[in-house]
């Protein structure tokens, strides 16, 4: 398939050039083809008005080329400083640790990262491993440094150190690549131009200043676009969910989820803000039954539920999308008819006698695929032949289609595009508009915000506050994600 | 890859049909024959006229067919055995134990009712026979549920709890039926006390009735997987454990099941070889060899791509050519062990054959024509 077709684009010196587009739209591609892990069919890249050729990595990190992996390519038991070094040609004999470590002491100061060199990668935050992976790019010399999405992991304050430290790279005369998929403040907080990628071509390129958020989804997603959800009041109905002092540990052993209270109604958002990490992923599970709890109480419409398993909570009306798909919400190698039977295997109107009518699930997999727009050859394709956000759309409305009492959406539009990230949150208002309570946990602080007619920051296993959506303040909710309370003054 | 005007690349596969996967491996038999012929070249045999011996004796000949059966049973339970925990994502490295347990379990039927050694019994065998058969199956599902059961519960590692039994059982067999032991034959041969002539298991047109059973257990594992609930289960934990946790589906139930339905059909195979298979009926003293011949269930499941329908022509072929190796061998009084070099050439090829089950080598011609000429088609 063709991923990139005649791309034209250029890179000044000094200047934050971003790369903008959909998840499908090329980025990928050209981000690999630019770092020379991929070959390009046709066409030519110049450095400095020369004419390169990339057979692999190593030429372009020779050329000045320096890339930030999402996912981080790094070393996890080995120290900050010797991930630096690694692959660095003089370290290829004797190492000379200590004038290393001075040198990108320098690099630091330079740029305002504030790190330890003699700590072990596997113990430092997102932020703190993509600081790693900038000073090992620069280390070894880049000119032109292109970012893969370098605040989808970041909490924000973490985002408005690298936004500082991007800026204080450009004054230096360093070209700054980053690529970004739809945080569109970013976009505009940061950059000099923007290039914006449709379909594997280049839409067009301007400057930052003359664009706003508005044009510039219009021009990613080929239409216009409606950022602001209304959100549609329901009458509020009986008490759904109930979760009494729940505590549970975390896969290392550690307290992960702290004596956490709250309720859910019919007709109801309740919404969990928070930096990924602080209790979200374990307060899932232990709702799901996924997770051994160490104490608390859930109760289901009343029912007392803490020791039932995932398969009775099922049944019981908890209808959980996980923010996981590939590896918990499908699988990859089942027909889309058989990841649909995921949540209706169970259900006697599905099955006879222990034997599933598949030809009923095949109906309800091609009603979904109609209904929910899912982009695909037909049922019978594999899960892993679906792109992010039609695998989403799959598991939502194998979820919702089960009319859920309780709806556990964890990170839903995680990594989507705007067309997809606007139909979920659409569902998840028709599921509200259903009576459904809907349990919403989201690192997207905008995204809790517009949906949620409750909202509970979360840091470090336990709720800061469970505040009412009418009420809500941006910046202190925001505050309470990083475990700080601001004074009413302050805000 | 270039010659002449022709270009060659690797193309992935995107999906391969039972068809295709079938001719991918006859295509692989024929060559793996071929390389093997080289052995009887370097013995000085013609290799057709060797290979026209092993075949009609393995599968036309009246003296040879009914052997290669009885093999093919046993080789089919096996697989079967392997291929339930194989769908679960697990390896079932312990048929031989759960083949020995399940032998020794009919035997201890026999020294129950107090008729070890004996040659002759009152006792019906419309109940001891049904009695055998179920011990059998329950022995051997007794030891495979050990695995299952630390699996599930404390997720140690299968292999090494299967492989770690087949030892166990292997000199617990030892124990009991040589000098001293329960189950040992009167004449102190080294082997055990033989089934009473009336308790032998009754034959049909030269073939046993366990052959009944397992080919309706392929036939049933088939069906199981495909269209049953529990077969979905076991799949989805197969491909996926968490997303199968996810559904609901119990991270601790479907290890021991699979293990306890293999182990089932493993010592099931135990009862079949030695209170069977005409001619032995008691457990015999080279009863390692048949825990040998038991990993080749794992060969066959393999093969089969966990299809148990599959594994019926390949358990069938294996059976015949061990049965055709071992015949050709004295025959043409080549030196031990052609049968055995000859299934290792067979399973090497088979195995090395499976890359055509994820790519396909496509072929061009220089002015841009696209001939697919896949190995095979």
């Amino acid at each position: 398939m063709i991923a990139n077709d005649q791309i034209d684009f250029e890179i000044k010196a000094g200047e934050i050039h971003a790369i903008l587009g959909e998840n499908g739209a090329g980025k990928t591609t050209l981000m690999k083809i630019l770092f020379g892990e991929y070959q390009p069919d046709e066409g030519e890249i110049y450095i400095s008005r020369k004419l390169v050729n990339f057979r692999s990595c190593l030429d372009a990190i020779d050329l000045g080329i320096g890339m930030v992996h999402q996912h981080r390519k790094l070393v996890p038991a080995h120290s900050v400083i010797e991930n630096i070094i690694l692959g660095h040609p003089r370290a290829g004999t004797i190492l000379n640790i200590s004038r290393a470590e001075k040198e990108i002491n320098e690099l630091c100061q330079k740029y305002g990262f504030n790190i330890d060199l003699k700590a072990k990668v596997w113990q430092l935050s997102e932020g703190e491993k993509q600081v790693v992976e900038i000073l090992k790019a620069l280390y070894r010399g880049a000119e032109i440094l292109i970012l893969d999405e370098p605040t989808s992991a970041l909490a924000p304050t973490e985002t408005e150190k690298l936004l500082e430290s991007i800026k204080a790279m450009a004054k230096d005369d360093l070209a700054i690549v980053p690529f970004i998929t739809h945080k569109l403040p970013i976009v505009l907080a940061i950059s000099d131009r923007v290039t914006v990628l449709r379909r594997g071509r280049v839409v067009s390129t301007m400057d930052t200043k003359d664009a706003t958020e508005r044009s510039l989804a219009m021009e990613m997603v080929g239409r216009e676009v409606i950022f602001r959800l209304e959100r549609t009041e329901v009458e509020k109905g009986e008490t759904i969910l109930e979760v009494k002092d729940l505590s549970a540990l975390s896969n290392k052993g550690l307290i992960a989820l702290d004596s956490v209270s709250f309720s859910i109604r019919e007709g109801e958002i309740f919404g969990i803000a928070g930096i990924a990490g602080n209790g979200q992923g374990e307060l899932v599970e232990a709702l799901a039954g996924l997770r051994n709890l160490e104490g608390g109480k859930i109760l289901l419409d009343g029912q007392d539920i803490t020791q039932s398993t995932a398969l009775e909570r099922w049944q019981a009306g908890i209808g959980y999308i996980p923010a996981d798909r590939i590896h918990v919400g499908s699988i990859g190698d089942f027909s889309l008819v058989e990841n649909t039977a995921m949540n209706y295997y169970f259900d006697e109107a599905y099955s006879r006698k222990g034997t599933l009518d598949y030809d009923k699930i095949r109906s309800l997999t091609e009603e979904i695929i109609t209904e929910y727009g899912v982009l695909t050859p037909g049922p019978d394709t594999t899960a892993k032949s679906l792109s992010g956000g039609n695998l989403q759309k799959l598991i939502l409305a194998r979820v919702l289609s089960r009319k859920p009492r309780l709806v556990i959406a964890h990170l839903p539009t995680q990594g989507l595009d705007i067309g997809a990230t606007e139909f979920v949150r659409n569902k998840l208002m028709e599921a509200k508009q259903e009576n459904a309570g809907i349990l919403l946990i989201s690192e997207d602080l905008d995204e809790v915000l517009s949906l949620s007619d409750r909202v509970a920051p979360i840091y470090e296993g336990r709720f800061m506050d469970i505040i009412p959506g009418h009420e809500v303040k941006r910046e202190s909710v925001g505050a309470m994600c990083a475990g700080i309370y601001l004074d009413e003054e302050e805000v | 890859m270039k010659i002449g005007s022709y270009q060659f690349k690797l193309e992935q596969r995107a999906s391969l049909t039972g068809w295709r996967a079938a001719s991918i491996s006859i295509f692989a038999i024929v060559v793996a024959l071929v390389l093997f012929s080289l052995i009887f070249i370097f013995a000085g045999i013609n290799p057709l006229l060797a290979y026209r011996e092993i075949f009609s004796y393995a599968f036309f000949n009246p003296f040879g067919l009914p052997l290669t059966l009885n093999r093919f049973i046993f080789l089919l339970l096996c697989s079967c055995a392997f291929i339930i925990p194989y769908r679960a994502g697990l390896w079932n490295i312990g048929m031989t134990g759960q083949f020995y347990f399940g032998s020794l379990a009919a035997f201890g039927v026999l020294y129950v009712f107090g008729i070890g050694g004996a040659s002759e019994t009152q006792i019906s065998a419309w109940l001891l026979i049904p009695l055998m058969l179920i011990a059998a199956s329950l022995g051997g599902a007794f030891l495979g549920s050990i695995a299952g059961f630390m699996k599930g519960r404390f997720n140690v590692n299968e292999i090494v709890v299967t492989m770690m039994l087949n030892f166990i059982t292997f000199w617990l067999v030892s124990f009991l039926i040589k000098e001293g032991g329960l189950f040992m034959n009167p004449g102190g041969r080294g082997e055990s006390f033989e089934l009473p002539n009336s308790l032998r298991a009754p034959i049909f047109l030269d073939v046993t009735f366990t052959i009944i059973i397992a080919l309706g257990a392929a036939v049933l594992l088939f069906y199981m997987f495909a269209r049953t609930k529990l077969g979905y289960q076991i799949r989805a934990y197969g491909k996926n454990p968490e997303a199968a946790s996810y559904a609901g589906i119990s991270k601790f139930r479907i290890p021991l099941l699979v293990f306890i339905m293999g182990g089932a059909l493993a010592g099931f195979a135990g009862y079949h070889y030695f209170a069977a298979v005409p001619g032995v009926y008691k457990i015999a003293r080279n009863y390692g060899f048949f825990g040998d011949l038991a990993f080749y269930g794992i060969i066959c499941g393999l093969i089969s791509q966990g299809n148990p329908l599959a594994a019926i022509p390949v358990a069938f072929l294996f059976g015949g050519l061990s049965i055709g190796g071992r015949f050709v061998q004295g025959k043409l009084g080549m030196s031990f062990g052609v049968d055995f070099a000859l299934l290792g050439v067979l399973m090497i090829t088979l195995v090395a054959f499976q890359f055509f089950y994820r790519y396909k080598i496509v072929c061009f011609k220089k002015q841009e024509e696209h001939l697919d000429v896949g190995i095979p088609h």
